[in-house]
């Protein structure tokens, strides 16, 4: 109950005190450059080469140093190109039959080692990401581009096959801008041995100054941006691989932010005043996925899990808000579909296969499913109700809902084993289908596309990503309707009329959608938070000269 | 003793080169690859993880891979690190010396403190001295090490600040100090982690160094000893010490490989940039050159402790020498 209490004090105080994350500008004291973040992070970067890079850290060190074309915006709207802001693009022009968008470079743009940025860049950049030597995971997002020419120094144009209305998205935010003088042709497995993937030379308002491996890496400021300066001299990522110690070093004033809080830790922050915390809504959602087909024949449908209307029967069984309560305490909500809430294009009204064990167990028995023995466990043709479910063993919360669904469908005679396995092992089952059900999760894009890979027929194929097998080309024929939709509202609908096929289909049950806790030091004045990318801002972050402390004025070193 | 040495050391590569092999071969037996954390993201297409595959040769048949490796070992390269996304052997570069100082301090440190407690109890045994030492040595003995270093880091980095809670430096101000300033930086973030595997230690070492000096006091020569009037302390440090310090030799031998392996928890708990991480990470995420690269520096450090224990041996009991 205490943690329940507290956990609900920090909330009203994170949305009473910072609407999206953000802290209110105080008046004055932000004309002065100067302070440095440090945040505790969980995880260190794989490589620091944008077309390479796989891990989050990664992502937040090389999208400060590094430019996109244009940023997207608050909204987080990655339809047409309204809500973008310029970045290294300073204004773009459409061809009259939109398969063509001109972006132009603004001209003082300069890599951090002096040398100007060209729309040659742009073009290799584009070819880097592209070519199957380098095996960027972000390629398959490029596919509507045809090619990219530069037109002169600074005016790039992108060339698309087809019309998208994500095209301005894949063109402008997919790729961070790299710079083709120092890569020196390099291609293939070269590229990952280059300086660039150590120490990374990019245009953005922080330059790359050290990452010492377990230790830290640290940005600092470009003085003399195109962009203008950033506020913050410095930001470094402080690296430990323990909960306590990342959490311990926030509390002891090591560090000034901590991402991911867990609910156990809630109260505790919650009596350090000079920690304040901003809940912002994440881009994960996790699910029991039902396999579909047979995992020892994949030719075959599976005995139990073909039958939709036992999977509607089970999921009526699991009392998803008690589950996401119990886990996550209000750090969740409970999962809507294979989406999430931050998408403008997700409707909030979707209906829910409900929570209703009465109605499960009618269905259950109309299938034949009963209980015959004293083990009260339900057979149909002596086949007992069983299965198992694969987990991830060192995801605490996904193996705390296995133990809950488990007991909840104990409780009407349906028998669910649990597999805790090591991630490798987890990943290797996900990968060949060899499961009953499996605890998935999927980070998602910030644009919704995505979801044609994870739950639509082009990825269930050997090697894609719906490992269950759910096939159902309605779904898909709504969801390419909505995503070839120019119009907002219209594609918001079609979007709903996809979400709720697949959720009546129950391949899955749709169980939590987390949302991301930040803990951040008060003196840190902050933009909004956008929920695909926390640290977007960074560079207009301040802290006020009477609040700064020690390390907030060691300067910049010359 | 020239043919004693090359005799070992020829054990040594025997054991090295079987040790890599199991390595090498049980790595690869265990579920998933390398780019498994890879699936969690749609974006990773199969296409583009066999590409990744293919660019490290993880998709040639294993034992190609295996001759691949031990080919590109015996010619000083450890391959490169898959999650790091670098050479092994730089990764080695920055993480090892981290280790080796970290537990160089610790060992030191755990034998010199476990052995004084170890003279303070044989001095009395049975006293009062004896059963307190005794006591907290088996509390130290039975309690696990990352307990001891969350509850070292909460009273003594968090509670009440007296060290820094993590890492090996100051992020911020150590490249701002002078030479001084930075090696008195770098001893400050080693005092807690270095106290708390010297804490376990000793008390390892501590308990064998007891039972050991109470084995050599009822001994002839030092009735002898205190016949001829010499005092209780200087039999026991003098006399009784020399002649109990060869359990205490065999331990050194066999605490060497900790060098290595030894501070893993402890690495994690404070945030110390070493081994420990580099292990640890390495198995989640089937690095297999990396891990293979870690048990073969763990293999060589295991034999060259062994080498270490036995010429010990020859120096400290001439009755182990060639010429007797």
């Amino acid at each position: 109950m205490r943690v329940l209490i507290s956990l609900a004090a920090v909330t009203v105080l994170a949305f009473s005190a910072c609407e999206n994350g953000s802290r209110p500008s105080s008046s004055g004291g932000a004309a002065t450059p100067g302070g440095t973040l440090v945040i505790s992070s969980g995880g260190e970067p794989d490589v620091l080469f944008p077309p390479l890079m796989a891990t989050s850290t990664a992502h937040q060190i090389t999208e400060l140093v590094y430019d996109h074309l244009a940023d997207v915006g608050p909204s987080m709207n990655t339809f047409g190109d309204a809500d973008f802001q310029p970045a290294l693009a300073k204004s773009w022009t459409w061809s009259p039959d939109s398969l063509s968008i001109q972006f132009h470079l603004d001209p003082a743009a300069k890599w951090h080692d002096g040398q100007p940025v060209r729309a040659s860049d742009v073009v290799t950049t584009y070819k880097i990401y592209t070519d199957s030597a380098t095996g960027s995971p972000t390629a398959a997002t490029l596919e509507s581009i045809d090619s990219v020419t530069a037109s002169d120094s600074v005016t790039v144009t992108f060339w698309f096959a087809k019309h998208s209305p994500t095209q301005f998205f894949d063109a402008a935010s997919q790729m961070l801008i790299i710079p083709a003088h120092l890569l020196k042709d390099a291609r293939g497995q070269a590229l990952r041995t280059t300086s660039l993937a150590q120490t990374p030379v990019g245009s953005g308002r922080f330059r790359f100054d050290s990452w010492k491996a377990g230790a830290s890496a640290q940005i600092t400021a470009d003085t003399a941006n195109y962009r203008g300066r950033p506020k913050l001299d410095r930001v470094i990522w402080a690296f430990a691989s323990d909960p306590n110690t990342l959490f311990t070093r926030l509390l002891g004033g090591e560090a000034d932010l901590l991402e991911q809080i867990s609910p156990p830790e809630v109260p505790q922050l919650a009596t350090h005043k000079e920690i304040r915390s901003a809940i912002i809504d994440g881009l994960d959602y996790n699910f029991v996925c039902f396999n579909l087909r047979d995992p020892a024949n994949s030719t075959r449908p599976h005995p139990l899990f073909a039958d939709r209307e036992l999977r509607r029967a089970l999921t009526m069984l699991v009392d998803r808000k008690r589950i996401v309560q119990s886990v996550y305490d209000s750090l969740a909500a409970p999962a809507l579909g294979p989406t999430v809430r931050a998408y403008p294009t997700t409707d909030t009204t979707l209906q829910q296969i409900p929570y209703s064990p009465e109605t499960a167990t009618r269905i259950l028995d109309s299938l034949g499913w009963r209980v015959t023995g004293r083990d009260s466990i339900r057979r149909k043709s002596g086949r007992p109700l069983e299965f198992t479910l694969t987990v991830p063993g060192p995801s605490r919360n996904r193996v705390n809902m296995g133990v809950i669904i488990q007991n909840q469908l104990a409780q009407a005679g349906v028998k669910m084993n649990i597999d805790k396995l090591d991630f490798g092992a987890f990943i290797d089952r996900e990968k060949h289908h060899a499961f009953d059900a499996i605890m998935g999760g999927w980070h998602v894009d910030p644009s919704p596309g995505g979801v044609r890979q994870t739950w639509g027929i082009a990825g269930a194929t050997e090697g894609g990503s719906n490992y269950g097998y759910y096939m159902n080309p309605i779904f898909d024929a709504r969801l390419d309707s909505a995503l070839s939709s120019s119009n907002p509202t219209e594609r918001r609908a079609r979007f709903k009329q996809a979400y709720q096929t697949i959720i009546d289909d129950a391949p899955a049950i749709w169980l939590a959608e987390p949302k991301t806790l930040i803990a951040i030091h008060h003196r840190f004045h902050t933009t909004k938070l956008r929920p695909d990318a926390w640290w977007a801002n960074i560079a207009d972050w301040y802290v006020p000269t009477g609040e700064r402390i020690a390390r907030d004025s060691v300067g910049l070193r010359q | 003793m020239i043919a004693y040495l090359t005799g070992r050391l020829a054990q040594t590569v025997v054991v090295v080169v079987l040790v890599t092999t199991i390595a090498f071969f049980l790595i690869h037996a265990a579920p998933g690859d390398p780019f498994g954390a890879a699936m969690e993201n749609p974006k990773v297409t199969e296409a583009v993880r066999a590409q990744w595959r293919a660019s490290y040769g993880l998709d040639r048949p294993l034992p190609e891979q295996f001759v691949k490796y031990i080919a590109s070992v015996a010619r000083g390269d450890l391959g490169w690190s898959f999650s790091r996304q670098r050479p092994v052997a730089a990764v080695l570069k920055e993480t090892l010396p981290n280790t080796l100082l970290l537990m160089s301090v610790a060992l030191v440190a755990s034998f010199i403190l476990g052995i004084f407690l170890a003279v303070l109890q044989a001095m009395k045994p049975k006293s009062l001295t004896d059963k307190i030492i005794g006591g907290i040595s088996l509390f130290l003995f039975s309690m696990p090490e990352f307990w001891l270093a969350l509850m070292a880091l909460f009273l003594l980095a968090y509670h009440f600040p007296v060290f820094p809670i993590g890492g090996m430096r100051d992020e911020v101000m150590h490249s701002s100090y002078g030479f001084g300033g930075r090696v008195a930086d770098i001893l400050r973030h080693t005092v807690l982690p270095a106290l708390t595997l010297t804490l376990l230690y000793s008390a390892v070492v501590a308990r064998y160094q007891r039972a050991a000096l109470l084995d050599a006091l009822p001994a002839e020569y030092i009735k002898t000893a205190r016949a001829k009037g010499v005092t209780e302390k200087s039999i026991v440090r003098r006399h009784a010490l020399r002649n109990a310090l060869l359990p205490i030799i065999t331990l050194f031998g066999l605490a060497f490989p900790a060098l290595l392996t030894g501070a893993v928890f402890v690495e994690k708990v404070f945030a110390w940039p070493g081994m420990g991480g580099v292990i640890v990470s390495s198995i989640d995420s089937r690095d297999y050159p990396l891990l293979v690269a870690s048990v073969i520096i763990g293999s060589v450090l295991v034999a060259f402790g062994s080498l270490i224990a036995d010429l010990l041996y020859r120096v400290a009991d001439p009755r182990l020498r060639d010429d007797h």
